[in-house]
């Protein structure tokens, strides 16, 4: 009898564990398919959520254009609302808040010579987007708006000034590429202490090499000049822009451009001096040229100026009829030259803007890829996204 | 002991309960589970590729290993380093019994495509074919009135000849050459108001496009006629619009507010110091009216039209307006609005189109048709444009073209040679 009661008590414990144990497996299986159910509704949402950014304009249509339609953005786009499907608007894209903005929107600082400063106040905050967006609070996500063709230049050691210039995309080098290029460069002047803006607007393509490099040489300017350098790479219907500026410190600090607003056909610059205080004169002459898509250069103003410990800001309205185009800067102390460049509308120099989250430390991105255009030049736009509420976000 | 061996054996046909279960559950791989959408990769990377016609080009110099050379260089370039493709070019033909599409050229980066992918097709026109549109001709006269011996009002900024010009340019596709006639002096005029023809044109059911704003051109004979009266010229008017069942196209303001010949009113200004104009103010349209309707003529000096302010152009102008690429504003400001009760005192019964939205109850764009009481068929037809200077052409064209509806027959590229469709395939590199 007791026998055959040990023998119940033990069989009863030994089937009890296993029916634990293989509840435990089947429990992780199913725990398995709806994490993975989970992440592919998270993917379909990001692949949603970028198309919906891209095919639309936004309303009102023109925020890019206006100030005040970008206070009063309703719903959120970046298309271009002159055109149909992934063709970008340059001045929208402009206005995307990036993470690290403060008093303005930094896009770019200093990246070779270049700055993309729009004052925060006029710019789209990330917040606002996800509201428009309806997946606030559900969903954080990152887009980054980058060139396809990344046109890299750089300045090679010469007696002269010899630039190269490297074309290559996400994948391979852009080999036997056509490039076009517009040449600025800074002298200082013989009557007074302003810089002379001298430039070369007609420039005879070079083409890369089968590594995608090519070499430009420029004679009559010695290595050491302060000079503005553009360049566009294009082959079999894609196209790049690059440019390397540069950004010289002299014993009167350098000069950083900033945009103001941009509305109405109409762009408030603010040229300022770095660092603000203890400073000498600063002697500036500033140029904005609209930048079609043919790449041929039109000057739509020219603005010479002073700054000083005084006077440390200069103000400039520039007449842009909403074209995209650069303004590029010579300034000097009277002895050294520097040159800065800015553009108006992201793709007249190949500028990469960045918006949204945080990605890093996130769990299960989901991303997403499309090929875009901004005006002529290809741009890839990736979002990242990824539920802020676990895996209980199904819809 | 025989428990414990009940048990292990239950134990042992759950096992392979679970082992077949797990064999048949398969979990996607991660690929799977979040997916880069390649379909929608592949559509954009072509049409990046097409932004300038680039790929248009390529796809039909299959011949050309240069260019190919430079799209595989620029399709390498703008596709992630994990991404294989396949670029196919097909020709689009089916004749002579070959298959519709007959791949031409194709390139690719690897052997094959990977466990999964995905692919977007585009279709492209060669730059040697022209779309064209060829409007249905229109079964009628336009006159144009480019009367030399007249003057305009509410023209501001234009001349009689300017606005002629561009009614020419904007229907010379619309009509037959030769049913376009341009009426070069009031002498003119005066000739097809007697019913004869100035050429070979057909002078019954016409369009009589007057250039002159709130002035209607009078020839000299009629000026010495109704010297006394002017407004029964406009009365005369009307009875040849009835009579040759012409539709009367009034382009901005208050219909044959004026009279106007430069020789025979050389002396007479029309109150705002232009020679040459004679100021019938609201007696001329109402004439014009009583001789549309054939009714007796009586002096008649009573306002007719409204300021309406704003209106709206009609859901069928608009799409008209994309029919056939006149586009212009969508709102107007309407002061000299015809009212609606016209249509029954003098049997403008009919409105055949409307461009501008009515409104209080005035129709301030629309073609009215006049039919004799009993009657069905039309005798003359008045389209009158109420709107405030300057005048719109464009506006005239849309309301003339919305009448008659010519039809556009648009080219098609069906013929062989002229489309290529472009497959582009892509799939993820490596395993899965």
């Amino acid at each position: 009898m007791a026998g055959a009661t040990i023998d119940h008590l033990v069989a009863f414990t030994i089937f009890l564990a296993a029916l634990l144990l293989f509840i435990g497996f089947y429990n992780q299986i199913n725990q398995t398919a709806i994490v993975y159910q989970y992440h592919t509704y998270i993917a379909t949402k990001c692949s949603d959520v970028l198309d919906s950014m891209l095919l639309n304009p936004g309303s009102p249509s023109d925020w890019g254009l206006s100030d005040s339609s970008t206070k009063n953005l309703t719903f959120f786009g970046l298309q271009d609302p002159e055109f149909q499907q992934y063709r970008l608007s340059p001045f929208s894209v402009m206005r995307l808040l990036s993470p690290s903005a403060q008093q303005y929107n930094n896009a770019s600082w200093n990246v070779n010579g270049g700055y993309l400063l729009v004052q925060s106040s006029e710019c789209i905050g990330y917040h606002s987007v996800t509201s428009m967006l309806g997946i606030n609070g559900t969903y954080d996500f990152q887009l980054s708006i980058t060139p396809t063709i990344t046109v890299n230049i750089s300045q090679i050691p010469s007696t002269d000034l010899k630039l190269e210039i490297q074309a290559y995309g996400t994948g391979f080098p852009l080999s036997n590429a056509n490039v076009n290029y517009l040449m600025f460069w800074a002298t200082t002047s013989t009557s007074g202490n302003y810089p002379v803006l001298n430039y070369n607007l007609t420039s005879n393509p070079v083409q890369t090499d089968s590594s995608g490099i090519a070499y430009i040489e420029f004679p009559a300017l010695s290595n050491v000049t302060a000079f503005c350098f553009i360049a566009e790479a294009y082959t079999g219907g894609i196209c790049g822009t690059g440019y390397l500026s540069q950004d010289t410190v002299t014993n009167a600090g350098n000069l950083i451009p900033y945009i103001e607003s941009c509305d109405g056909g109409t762009a408030s610059m603010m040229l300022a001096q770095n660092p603000q205080t203890g400073m000498g004169n600063l002697y500036f002459n500033a140029s904005f040229y609209a930048l079609p898509d043919n790449f041929v250069p039109a000057q739509a103003g020219n603005f010479p100026g002073t700054v000083n410990s005084g006077t440390p800001n200069q103000n400039w309205t520039i007449t842009t009829n909403n074209q995209t185009g650069f303004l590029v800067v010579a300034y000097g102390d009277g002895s050294n030259c520097g040159m800065v460049i800015t553009p108006l509308g992201v793709e007249s120099i190949g500028m990469p803007v960045t918006f949204g989250a945080n990605v890093s430390g996130k769990n299960w991105v989901a991303t997403d890829l499309r090929q875009v255009l901004i005006g002529d030049i290809a741009y890839q736009a990736k979002l990242s996204l990824w539920s802020l509420q676990g895996y209980g976000v199904t819809g | 002991m025989m428990r414990t061996v009940e048990v292990l054996i239950a134990i042992m046909i759950m096992t392979g309960a679970f082992l077949t279960a797990s064999f048949f559950a398969v979990l996607p791989s991660p690929r799977q589970v979040s997916p880069l959408n390649l379909s929608r990769l592949s559509l954009t990377t072509l049409e990046t590729l097409d932004a300038e016609g680039g790929l248009s080009t390529v796809a039909f110099d299959t011949t050309n290993d240069t260019a190919w050379n430079q799209l595989q260089v620029a399709l390498s370039a703008c596709l992630p380093s994990n991404i294989v493709y396949n670029l196919t070019a097909y020709d689009i033909s089916g004749t002579n019994g070959q298959p519709l599409y007959s791949a031409s050229r194709s390139i690719s980066n690897a052997q094959s495509l990977g466990v999964g992918s995905n692919a977007a097709s585009y279709m492209v026109a060669s730059s040697n074919v022209t779309f064209t549109v060829t409007p249905q001709k229109i079964a009628a006269t336009l006159y144009i009135l480019n009367c030399s011996d007249s003057n305009g009002w509410w023209i501001t900024g234009y001349t009689v000849q300017s606005i002629a010009q561009q009614f020419l340019q904007m229907f010379s596709s619309y009509f037959n050459s030769s049913s376009i006639v341009m009426v070069q002096n009031t002498t003119q005029l005066g000739q097809l108001m007697s019913g004869q023809p100035l050429g070979n044109e057909t002078l019954q059911n016409a369009i009589v496009i007057n250039t002159c704003g709130e002035a209607v051109p009078i020839p000299q004979t009629y000026a010495i006629n109704y010297s006394s009266e002017y407004d029964e010229y406009c009365y005369q008017l009307g009875r040849c619009v009835n009579e040759y069942n012409w539709t009367w196209v009034s382009i901005v303001g208050y219909p044959f507010y004026y009279v106007t010949n430069t020789v025979q009113l050389a002396s007479i200004q029309n109150t705002w110091g232009i020679y040459g104009m004679y100021c019938d103010a609201a007696a001329g349209l109402n004439a014009f009216l009583e001789g549309i309707d054939n009714q007796p003529y009586n002096y008649n000096g009573n306002w007719l039209t409204s300021d309406v302010g704003v209106v709206s152009l009609t859901t069928t102008a608009l799409s008209n307006c994309s029919y056939y690429g006149i586009f212009p504003s969508p709102t107007q400001t309407a002061t000299r609005a015809l009212p609606a009760s016209i249509m029954t005192q003098y049997n403008l019964t009919r409105v055949a189109t409307t461009v501008l939205n009515p409104t209080g109850g005035t129709l301030p764009g629309a073609v009215f048709n006049h039919i004799f009481t009993g009657a069905t068929n039309v005798t003359g037809s008045l389209f009158a444009l109420g709107v405030t200077r300057v005048p719109d052409t464009r506006l005239a064209a849309l309301g003339i073209l919305s009448d008659y509806n010519p039809v556009m027959y648009k080219s098609q590229y069906t013929a062989a040679g002229t489309s290529a469709l472009i497959v582009l395939q892509l799939g993820l590199a490596g395993g899965s």
